[in-house]
C-alpha cells in the first residue's frame, strides 16, 4: 500500500471512530451545557447501550456474524435495535437524573460529579456481574460488502455507521434549533434563571437533555458493537474519556463543537496509531485534553470558558 | 414603625397581595413579615436600598424563591407554591434585574422566549407587531444576537420580551439600572404607555424620584421590613423618603 | 393515652455520648487507645494473612491522608492521585532494585563509597546495581512526587473544580501508560523485579509483614500529626478559605495559586512516600497498581470517612481495606446461604469480593445523597480562648474599643495615598469605567456615589486587582500597583469589603478574621507542622489581634467568635467583613456599601465606627447609597455616572450640582431643585 492509501484508510477508520465519539460527546456537552455537570455515568450508559443492542438483536434471532441480512430486513432489524436501545439508555439516563442527581441540584462543589462516578461504577459492575468479564461476540447482520478505493477499503459497516451518526446529528440539530423544547434547552443553557422566568420548566428540560444525551450514547454503543464485532463491560472507560476529550476540544457546551471534536479525536486516534504507535495514542489524546483545558479552555468553537477567572 | 396610608382605598381591586410574608436565603432572614397590595391597573413602586429585600420580593412573586410563611395571592388565588411556569401562564411576566436576555439568541428568538408558555401562534404574531409599535428600534435588530446590543436596547428587548407573554402583571426589577438619563426617561415613558394599555406594573426601583413620578402607590422596604406605604404622592411628600432617597436634606 | 417520655432522653443520651467521645479531651484519649491497640495487634492476632492485610491497609490510609489534604483541605478534586503513588513507587524501583543497571564506570565509584550503588559483576559485563537505602528513598520519593505535583499543578490549578478533576484524571491515565511503555525504567507490564527490602540496624525486613506493619503504623501517626497541625494553622485556614471562596481569599491576601500548589505538592509527597513503602513491601510494582480504580478507591475512602476529617479519612481507609481482605469472604458465604434459603439465584451466585467496586459505587452515591460530610464529619476546630485572650474582651455596650494602632506603616501625610489616573475598563463592548482620575489624601474619608450600574464596584475591583484595567494607572503610596494580583495589593496595604458579602461561610468568625492576617504572617507548611516558638508567637499575636479588632464592634461579634459565619445576621456579616479587612492592617480601606441591609440605628453606629477608624490613621474609600451617611462622614464625594466622574467636592458642593441631581436623582428632583432655588 502506498502512503496515500494508508493515509486514506486511516482517515476512513478515523472518521468512523470519530462519528462514534461525536455521538458520545454530544451527551457530555448537552448535559454540561444545561447543568454544568461532567457526567461520568455517561461512560457506562454507552457501554450498557452496546449490551442492550446486543440483547435486542439476539432476541430477534441474530447471533454472531453468521446471520446476514439484506434489504428491508436488514434496515428493519437495525432500526429496531437502534430505537429500542436508544429508548432503553434514554430511560436509564432519565432514571439516573431523577433518582440520584436531581436531589443534588443546587448543591455546590463536586458532590454531583462524585455521584456520577459512583453511578458509573454501579452500571459497570452490574453488567460485569451479569455477563462476566470476557468480551462478547457481537450480533452483526451486515453483509461483508466492501469497495476498494485505490489501496484503501471502505466497508458497508463504515457507510452504515456514518449514516446513522449523520442522521442522528442532523435530527438533534433540527430539534435544538427548530422546536420549542430545543429553544427552551438553549435558553436554559444560556441563563437558567431567566429561562425559568419565561415559564420554561427547567426540570423538564434537564430530563429531556439526559434522555437525548443517553439515547445518543446508546446509539454509539450499538455502533461500537457493529464496528468492532465485540462488546465488553470495560469499553465505556476509554471510549468515554476520548469522547469527553472530543467535547472539550470542540468547546464544552457547544453542540457542533462536539461533532467536530469527535471527528478530530477519531482521526488523531487512527493517524496517531499509524504514524506514532498504538501504545502512545492514549497519551497523545490525554495530552490534548490537558493542553486544551490549560491553553484554550473554551475549545475550538468556543463556549462558556471553564476557567473561573 | 410602619406608617400606613391614612385613607383606605376601597376602589383598589388587588391583583397581587403579600400577607405577612417571610423569606429566607439559607440562614438569612430576608423578608420579615411584609405586606404589599398591588391593585389592578396600578403602577406600584417598591423603594429601598441595596440588600433591603427588593430583589427577593421580585423572586418571591415569580416563584424563584418560596416564602417560608405568609401568603402570596394573585388574582384571588394563593400562589405560594405555584411553579414559575404556571405563574407566567397566568399573566405574571418579569423584566429581570440587569435584563437577563439570552445573549447568544437573536432578538427575535428572545421575543419568542417571552411567549414560551403560549400556543396561540396567530395572536403571538399580532403581539409581535404590537410590541414593534411600542419599540420601533427593536424591529431593526431582530436578527442580531441579544448580547451585542447596547444597554438601553437590551432594556427595550427585555420589556418587549415580557410583553410577549401578554401579562396582566409586569414585574420590573430596576428598569433604570445602568441607563443614561435620556434612556431612563424613555423607559419610564414606555412603562406609563404599557400601563395605559391595561397592564398592571410592579416595579422595584432605586431611582425613587423617577419611580414615584409615575407610580400610583409605593412601598419603602428597609432591612426586609416595609417601613412606609402609601400613595405615591404621600411618599413624595414624606420627609423620611425625601431625606433617604430623594436627596432632600 | 400518653406515651412515657422514654425515647427522647435515650436518644439524647446516645448523642451526648458521642459528643463526649468526640470532644477535644476525649479525642486524644480515644486516639492514644487506638494507637496502643494497633501496636499490640500483631501480637494479639498472630495470623500472617491478617497482619499482611493490616499492613496493606496502612498504605492506603497514608494515601487517603494525602488525598485528604488535596481534596478535603484545599477542595481540589484530584481523580488521578494514584499517579503520584506510581511516581513514588517507581522512584523506589529505580533507586533500589535490579531494574536499571547501567554499565559500570569510574563515575559510580563515589556512589559506591557512599553505599548508594553496588558493583555488579556478571558474566557478560560489569553493571551498576542501585542500592539506595529504603530510609533515604522514602523522603526522596516524596520529593520527586511533590516535584511532579508542582509540575502538573502549575498550569492546571487555575481551572474550575470539575475541569481540574478531568485534567488530573488525564494525568492519572498518562502516568501508568508511560510506565508501561518505558520498560527500561519499569520493566513495563511484567512489573519491577527484585526490589530491595528495607534494613534497620542490620535487620532485614524480608517478606514477613509485621515489620512493614509497624513502619506503616508509625508513618500513619506522623501523617495524622502533620495533617492535624496543618489544618489548624495559617496554611490550613488559607486552604479552607480558598475552598470556601477563592476570590475573597485572594482579596484577603492569600496567593491562591501558591497555596493550591502547596496542597498538591504535600498530597503528592504523601503519595510518593507511600509508593516507596508499598513497593518495598510487595517487592514489585506493575502499572496496573496505579490505574484509575485506585484513585477512585481512595476517593471512596475519604468520601466515606468525611472529606477534610483526618480521623474520618483514616477510619474510612482502614475500614474499606479490611472489608475487602477480611470480611467480604465471610459475607459472601452469608449471602449465598441467604440465597439458598430464599431461593433467589442472584444471591447464590454473587461474589462480594468481585463486587467490591459495585460496593464502592453504592457507597459514593449513598454518601453524596444522604451524608455528604461523611461518617465522621470534619468538626469545626473549636479553639479555646486562653485566659489572657478572654481578659482582652471588652465590656458590653462599648462604643469604640479596639487597638490603638490599626497598622504599622509610615504614611507621608503630605502626599496622596491613592492616585488613580485615566483608569479604564471595558467588558466586551460596554465601557464600565472610562478614564477615571481621582486622588485620595491620607486620613480622609472619600465617598463614591452614583446610581446602580454606574461603575462604582468595577472601580473598586480595578483598584484591588480583582480585575485588570484596560488602561490607566493606580498608584498606592507612591507605588504603581496597576495590574498586580489582589494578594499583592493587600500586602501593599489596600483591603476591601464586598457589596454582596463574600465571607467564608463555613468558617468561624475567628477563622474568618485570622485569614485576614495571612499576608503579613509567615508560617509555612513546615513551620505549621513543627510549630517552632516563632510560629507559636505569630499565631498567638494574630489571635490577640483578632480580639482587638472585634472589640471595635463592641459586643456585636465577640460573643459569637466561635460561630460559623453563615449563622450571622446581615448587619453582623457586614461588620465581620470589615473586621477581616482590618486584620490585613491596611492603610487604605475600601468599603463597598458597608451599611447596605442595616437599619437606621445600625447605620448610625457603623458610621461612628468608620469615623473612628479614620481617627486612628486609616484612609477610607467608600461606596455608599445612603446620602445621610455620606453627608455625615465624607470629606470628599466623587459622583460616578456611566463610568465617568461627573462631580467631585465636599458633600455640600456636590449637592448643589445640577448635573448630579439629574443624573443621580432623576428629572423630578432636578426640577424640584430648580424651582426651589
Amino acid at each position: 500500500m502506498t502512503f496515500q492509501d494508508v493515509l486514506l484508510q486511516q482517515i476512513i477508520n478515523g472518521v468512523s471512530l470519530g462519528a462514534m465519539y461525536a455521538l458520545l460527546a454530544l451527551g457530555f456537552t448537552m448535559v454540561y451545557g444545561i447543568i454544568e455537570l461532567i457526567n461520568f455515568a455517561h461512560f457506562n450508559i454507552f457501554m450498557v447501550g452496546s449490551f442492550f443492542a446486543l440483547w435486542v438483536m439476539q432476541a430477534m434471532g441474530i447471533v454472531g456474524q453468521s446471520t446476514i441480512l439484506w434489504g428491508f430486513p436488514l434496515v428493519g432489524v437495525l432500526l429496531i435495535a437502534l430505537v429500542v436501545t436508544m429508548l432503553g439508555t434514554g430511560i436509564l439516563g432519565v432514571a439516573i437524573e431523577r433518582l440520584a442527581l436531581r436531589p443534588l441540584r443546587g448543591v455546590s462543589g463536586t458532590a454531583p460529579m462524585i455521584t456520577t462516578i459512583g453511578l458509573s461504577y454501579i452500571l459497570f459492575n452490574l453488567i460485569l456481574l451479569n455477563v462476566g468479564a470476557d468480551s462478547k461476540n457481537y450480533s452483526n447482520p451486515l453483509p461483508q460488502l466492501r469497495w476498494e478505493i485505490g489501496g484503501a477499503t471502505l466497508r458497508l459497516r463504515e457507510l452504515m455507521l456514518w449514516s446513522i451518526a449523520l442522521i442522528l446529528m442532523v435530527g438533534l440539530h433540527y430539534f435544538v434549533r427548530r422546536t420549542k423544547m430545543g429553544k427552551a434547552m438553549q435558553a436554559t443553557a444560556q441563563d437558567q434563571e431567566a429561562a425559568r422566568m419565561m415559564g420554561v420548566d427547567v426540570d423538564r428540560v434537564v430530563v429531556i437533555t439526559f434522555f437525548l444525551g443517553s439515547a445518543l450514547a446508546g446509539a454509539a454503543g450499538l455502533i461500537f458493537g457493529l464496528y468492532y464485532n465485540y462488546t465488553s463491560f470495560i469499553i465505556g472507560y476509554s471510549a468515554g474519556l476520548r469522547a469527553f476529550t472530543a467535547a472539550v476540544l470542540g468547546g464544552i457546551g457547544n453542540i457542533p463543537g462536539a461533532m467536530l471534536g469527535g471527528i478530530l479525536i477519531g482521526l488523531i486516534e487512527s493517524l496517531g496509531g499509524q504514524y506514532v504507535a498504538v501504545r502512545w495514542t492514549d497519551v497523545i489524546i490525554f495530552s490534548i485534553l490537558v493542553l486544551v483545558l490549560v491553553f484554550r479552555p473554551s475549545g475550538l468553537l468556543g463556549a462558556a470558558a471553564p476557567s473561573k477567572s | 414603625m410602619p406608617i400606613s396610608d391614612a385613607q383606605p382605598q376601597p376602589s383598589r381591586r388587588p391583583l397581587l397581595e403579600f400577607k405577612d410574608v417571610d423569606t429566607y436565603y439559607g440562614e438569612l432572614h430576608v423578608l420579615k413579615g411584609v405586606n404589599y397590595v398591588v391593585g389592578e391597573g396600578e403602577i406600584v413602586a417598591l423603594l429601598g436600598g441595596n440588600a433591603s429585600g427588593k430583589s427577593t420580593t421580585m423572586k418571591t412573586i415569580l416563584g424563584i424563591v418560596r416564602p417560608s410563611s405568609g401568603t402570596v395571592s394573585y388574582n384571588g388565588a394563593v400562589i405560594n407554591t405555584m411553579p414559575t411556569a404556571e405563574r407566567v401562564k397566568r399573566g405574571i411576566a418579569p423584566v429581570p434585574e440587569a435584563r437577563r436576555l439570552f445573549p447568544r439568541m437573536t432578538v427575535l428568538e428572545n421575543l419568542e422566549m417571552g411567549a414560551f408558555t403560549r400556543n396561540d401562534t396567530e395572536a403571538i404574531e399580532a403581539d409581535k407587531e404590537r410590541v414593534f409599535q411600542l419599540f420601533p428600534r427593536i424591529k431593526e435588530r431582530l436578527g442580531q444576537a441579544a448580547g451585542t446590543l447596547s444597554g438601553g436596547e437590551q432594556q427595550m428587548v427585555a420589556m418587549a420580551r415580557a410583553l410577549m407573554a401578554r401579562p396582566k402583571l409586569l414585574c420590573m426589577d430596576e428598569p433604570s439600572m445602568g441607563l443614561s438619563p435620556a434612556f431612563v426617561e424613555q423607559v419610564f415613558d414606555l412603562i406609563q404607555a404599557i400601563n395605559r394599555q391595561g397592564t398592571t406594573i410592579f416595579m422595584v426601583e432605586q431611582n425613587a424620584n423617577m419611580a414615584l413620578s409615575i407610580a400610583t402607590h409605593g412601598y419603602v422596604l428597609q432591612t426586609g421590613e416595609v417601613v412606609l406605604a402609601g400613595s405615591a404622592e404621600s411618599l413624595r411628600n414624606n420627609t423620611m423618603v425625601q431625606e433617604a432617597y430623594l436627596g432632600g436634606a | 393515652m400518653s406515651l412515657p417520655p422514654v425515647a427522647r432522653p435515650q436518644r439524647n443520651g446516645v448523642s451526648a455520648f458521642w459528643e463526649k467521645v468526640l470532644s477535644e479531651k476525649w479525642q486524644a484519649r480515644v486516639a492514644v487507645t487506638l494507637i496502643i491497640l494497633a501496636a499490640l495487634f500483631p501480637i494479639i492476632d498472630n495470623n500472617e494473612g491478617d497482619i499482611d492485610a493490616a499492613a496493606n491497609a496502612t498504605a492506603f490510609a497514608m494515601l487517603a491522608l494525602g488525598l485528604n489534604i488535596v481534596v478535603g483541605f484545599a477542595g481540589l478534586l484530584d481523580l488521578g492521585y494514584a499517579a503520584f503513588f506510581a511516581i513514588g513507587a517507581y522512584t523506589c524501583g529505580i533507586l533500589a532494585s535490579y531494574q536499571v543497571q547501567p554499565d559500570w564506570s569510574s563515575f559510580w565509584e563515589p556512589f559506591q563509597w557512599l553505599g548508594l550503588v553496588e558493583h555488579l559483576h556478571t558474566t557478560t559485563a560489569d553493571k551498576v546495581h542501585f542500592t539506595v537505602s529504603f530510609w533515604l528513598v522514602m523522603p526522596l520519593a516524596a520529593l520527586v512526587a511533590a516535584f511532579f505535583g508542582v509540575l502538573f499543578g502549575a498550569p492546571t490549578l487555575r481551572l474550575k473544580g470539575d475541569y481540574l478533576a478531568i485534567v488530573t484524571l488525564g494525568f492519572g491515565e498518562i502516568v501508568p501508560i508511560v510506565a508501561r511503555n518505558t520498560p527500561y525504567l519499569t520493566n513495563g507490564a511484567q512489573g519491577l523485579n527484585g526490589v530491595n527490602t528495607p534494613k534497620l540496624f542490620g535487620y532485614s525486613f524480608g517478606v514477613m509483614s509485621t515489620p512493614y506493619y509497624y513502619v506503616g503504623l508509625i508513618m500513619i501517626v506522623l501523617l495524622i500529626f502533620a495533617s492535624m497541625r496543618l489544618k489548624d494553622s495559617r496554611i490550613g485556614r488559607a486552604w479552607m478559605a480558598i475552598r470556601e471562596d477563592e476570590i475573597a481569599a485572594e482579596a484577603m491576601g492569600v496567593n491562591r495559586t501558591r497555596l493550591k500548589l502547596l496542597a498538591f505538592a504535600i498530597g503528592a509527597g504523601f503519595a510518593g512516600a507511600t509508593g516507596t513503602f508499598y513497593v518495598a513491601k510487595l517487592q514489585t510494582a506493575t502499572p496496573e497498581m496505579f490505574m484509575f480504580p485506585v484513585s477512585v478507591m481512595l476517593l471512596v475512602m475519604i468520601v466515606l470517612g468525611g472529606m477534610g476529617s483526618v480521623a474520618g479519612v483514616v477510619v474510612g481507609a482502614v475500614f474499606l481495606q479490611l472489608l475487602q481482605s477480611w470480611f467480604l469472604q465471610d459475607l459472601t458465604q452469608g449471602v449465598h446461604w441467604l440465597g439458598q434459603v430464599t431461593g433467589i439465584a442472584f444471591f447464590e451466585r454473587i461474589d462480594l469480593v468481585q463486587s467490591i467496586e459495585l460496593i464502592f459505587g453504592i457507597v459514593l452515591v449513598i454518601m453524596m445523597l444522604y451524608r455528604r460530610e461523611g461518617i465522621i464529619p470534619a468538626r469545626r476546630a473549636v479553639t479555646a480562648l486562653t485566659v489572657a485572650e478572654q481578659a482582652a474582651m471588652p465590656t458590653r455596650g462599648a462604643d469604640i474599643k479596639g487597638p490603638e494602632k490599626l497598622h504599622h506603616r509610615a504614611v507621608d501625610l503630605a502626599k496622596p495615598l491613592l492616585e488613580v489616573r485615566g483608569l479604564r475598563k471595558s467588558f466586551g463592548g460596554i465601557q464600565a469605567v472610562r478614564g477615571l482620575d481621582l486622588t485620595v489624601m491620607p486620613g480622609s474619608i472619600v465617598a463614591v456615589i452614583g446610581p446602580n450600574g454606574s461603575g462604582k464596584t468595577t472601580f473598586f475591583n480595578l483598584v484591588t486587582g480583582l480585575i485588570e484595567p484596560s488602561g490607566g494607572q493606580v498608584v498606592l503610596a507612591g507605588e504603581n500597583i496597576t495590574g498586580l494580583k489582589p494578594d499583592a495589593i493587600v500586602a501593599r496595604g489596600a483591603a476591601r469589603t464586598f457589596q454582596n458579602l463574600r465571607l467564608f461561610a463555613n468558617m468561624t468568625l475567628l477563622e474568618n478574621v485570622l485569614v485576614g492576617a495571612h499576608a503579613r504572617t509567615h508560617a509555612g507548611a513546615l513551620g505549621a507542622v513543627i510549630r517552632p516558638p516563632r510560629v507559636r508567637r505569630e499565631e498567638h499575636e494574630a489571635r490577640e489581634g483578632v480580639l482587638g479588632i472585634l472589640g471595635i464592634f463592641g459586643n456585636r461579634l465577640m460573643p459569637r467568635i466561635q460561630h460559623l459565619a453563615r449563622t450571622l445576621s446581615y448587619a453582623n456579616r457586614r461588620r465581620l467583613e470589615i473586621a477581616r479587612a482590618l486584620m490585613t492592617e491596611p492603610v487604605l480601606l475600601l468599603l463597598d456599601e458597608p451599611t447596605a441591609g442595616m437599619n437606621p440605628t445600625e447605620t448610625l453606629e457603623l458610621t461612628e465606627q468608620i469615623r473612628g477608624l479614620r481617627d486612628r490613621g486609616l484612609t477610607i474609600l467608600l461606596i455608599e447609597h445612603k446620602l445621610n451617611v455620606v453627608n455625615e462622614i465624607a470629606d470628599k464625594v466623587i459622583v460616578l455616572d456611566h463610568g465617568e466622574k461627573i462631580a467631585e467636592g465636599t458633600p455640600e458642593e456636590v449637592h448643589r450640582n445640577k448635573e448630579v441631581l439629574s443624573a443621580y436623582l432623576g428629572r423630578t428632583a432636578a426640577t424640584v431643585a430648580a424651582t426651589a432655588s
